[in-house]
């Protein structure tokens, strides 16, 4: 079995950087944070603190230190933002073959449908972590030459070495790859049973818009800290002193609790199904 | 030619057995019963007008569809039980072969022997390259390929995989006429190499010219399954004769027993005889009655009369 999916990860890797739209993606990872220190920088005249983004977790950092580029847009970013590129991507990774035509060709050799399905999965995965990798490397770079390598304040008023809020921020892109990770597992269904790209993609924006409805809806407040959406702000805790940790616990396992019904779903389904396109 | 002679290796068992194979898609039978059996070093033409049921048929036999009914065996061995390892000897294509148009040709290649697990390393895909000319263009796109070059790659897809038994849908489908005597002689080399072929066509020409046994489809049912040289002798032969005097060539085809259902037409005489002996009495009483003979020639239509007569659908007479 991890043979067999290892060797469909390493030709879903080679298929997903052979596309041009794929780099699409992992150029917007990389303009985002840019963008927004231009528009910063730009605005720093009409704009001061602590009102637009400085008013946001960490926000009064701006200008003080560029690894505070990565985190407040992070925050800022919210669902939508990796979910855009979680579906776009886990949208199109079996429905795309399945309409292609390409899925028949792969399925009559040798590698079991479960192996396949695992190797487009690991791919996925890998995929949106090297765009979230990228992302990180491009705030950071950019903040730091623009605003410096210096200590941050962070949420409790403390101040962090530059060093560790380096560290830090890193472990916090970690925590928020956790619920994109979720999401693009509810995309990689979808694509399986719909056999749609445009259906896949749309149907996981569709699910990140209701999760955060679910998440505006007051009747269900109780319930708001296990919602998925509540999990992309669980990384403030590592900027807490102390760290309480029970946001992070509880990120970790409503993330797989949200990422493992999906997988399962598309698993017996793409290893059932009759391929006939 | 080492490539071919290693996947040309015979065992005993009957490449395909299949037995009341059944496929509903909602309550319509796309496949009701069909029973095929393939024998080893069968050029198997598998005949049918289009929506008639091959192409499920052969997506049940590739295991990409499960029959809703019936079994598969191939070399022996139950696609039901462990669908994987009772394919392993088998390769083909459903409808035309479907690529990556991103990847080059040679990527493609390599991408499926790795997910045959073969162990097939570059040698291989040069191997089969070159024996479907596309060595030179194995670096570009798919994309950048003809229709024809497509259907070149897909049989070189398949030979990748050493194959014993070949399973190919349409592999004329788009093919220009250098492209389809081309087909035709690769599918004769790989025949000659040992290599069981299940060839599905809606092209009775194409059929006839290669395949040794057929086995006729329609409304999801076998019709007809045999030998091509027993199905030609059943049928007969029809031959067209342009005679220099229409009224005795025909009052002579009419007195002879071995020449019947003669039709006449703008002048000429269409009529069938069971076997040589027969054209040659024709032959010599047309001498004798004095009557010229400006042409003779086989009507190329006798298959598809029979297809008529079995299915009563239409089908395509040339490629």
């Amino acid at each position: 079995m991890i043979a067999g999916s290892l060797i469909a990860y390493r030709w879903e890797l080679r298929k997903l950087t052979a596309q041009r739209r794929n780099w699409l993606g992992i150029a917007a990872a990389a303009l985002v944070p840019v963008i927004f220190l231009v528009s910063i920088q730009i605005s720093k005249v009409t704009i001061h603190p602590p009102d637009g983004p400085y008013d946001t977790p960490l926000g009064l950092n701006l200008r003080q230190t560029g690894l505070a580029l990565d985190l407040v847009v992070l925050k800022l970013m919210g669902v939508i933002g990796p979910t855009l590129i979680a579906a776009l991507v886990a949208g199109d990774i079996v429905a795309g073959e399945d309409m292609g035509g390409t899925l028949k060709t792969i399925l009559v050799r040798s590698l079991r449908r479960g192996e396949v399905l695992a190797g487009k999965a690991l791919a996925l995965l890998t995929y949106l972590v090297a765009a979230l990798a990228v992302y990180a490397v491009a705030g950071a770079l950019t903040g730091v030459i623009a605003w410096g390598f210096h200590p941050l304040v962070n949420l409790s008023g403390r101040h962090l070495s530059a060093l560790h809020a380096l560290a830090l921020t890193v472990a916090a892109l970690a925590l928020y790859a956790l619920p994109v990770l979720a999401i693009a597992s509810f995309g990689l269904f979808l694509s399986v049973v719909t056999r749609h790209s445009v259906a896949a993609i749309a149907g996981t924006l569709l699910y990140a818009l209701a999760l955060q409805g679910l998440g505006a809806l007051s009747a269900i407040a109780s319930l708001h800290p296990y919602l998925l959406v509540n999990q992309f702000t669980a990384w403030h805790d590592l900027f807490q002193t102390p760290t309480a940790g029970t946001a992070i616990v509880r990120c970790l396992w409503v993330s797989v609790a949200f990422a493992l019904p999906p997988l399962l779903g598309a698993w017996a389904v793409f290893a059932r199904r009759d391929v006939t396109t | 030619m080492s490539l071919l002679a290693q996947q040309g290796a015979r065992t005993d068992e009957a490449p395909i057995e299949a037995r009341a194979l059944v496929k509903r898609y909602r309550d319509l039978p796309a496949v009701d019963g069909v029973d095929l059996t393939v024998r080893a070093g069968d050029v198997y033409g598998f005949l049918g007008p289009n929506g008639a049921g091959k192409t499920t048929t052969l997506r049940m036999l590739l295991g990409l569809v499960r029959p809703d009914a019936g079994s598969i065996r191939v070399f022996g061995r139950d696609t039901a039980e462990d669908p994987i390892a009772a394919l392993q000897g088998v390769a083909g294509f459903i409808e035309e072969p479907r690529l990556y148009p991103y990847l080059s040709g040679r990527e493609n290649l390599e991408l499926l022997a790795a997910f045959d697990r073969s162990g097939q390393g570059r040698a291989a895909v040069d191997e089969v390259l070159e024996m479907v000319e596309l060595r030179d263009r194995g670096g570009d796109r798919v994309s950048e390929y003809s229709q024809g070059m497509r259907q070149r790659l897909g049989i070189a897809s398949c030979l990748v995989r050493r194959p014993r038994l070949l399973l190919l849908d349409e592999p004329a489908n788009g093919v220009d006429p250098a492209g389809l005597r081309y087909m035709r002689e690769l599918l004769g080399r790989l025949s000659a190499e040992g290599i069981t072929i299940l060839l599905s066509s809606h092209l009775l020409a194409e059929v006839q010219q290669v395949c040794t046994r057929v086995a006729m489809i329609s409304n999801g049912r076998i019709v007809y399954e045999g030998g091509m040289d027993e199905l030609t002798r059943a049928t007969g032969r029809r031959y067209r004769l342009e005679p220099t005097d229409f009224d005795r060539a025909a009052a002579v085809c009419g007195s002879l027993t071995a020449v019947d259902d003669v039709r006449a037409a703008d002048g000429e005489l269409s009529f069938r005889v069971d076997d040589d002996a027969g054209l040659v009495a024709l032959v010599a009483g047309l001498a004798e009655a004095e009557v010229g003979i400006r042409a003779l020639v086989p009507e190329s239509d006798s298959l598809e009369r029979v297809f008529f007569e079995l299915t009563d659908e239409p089908v395509a007479v040339t490629a």
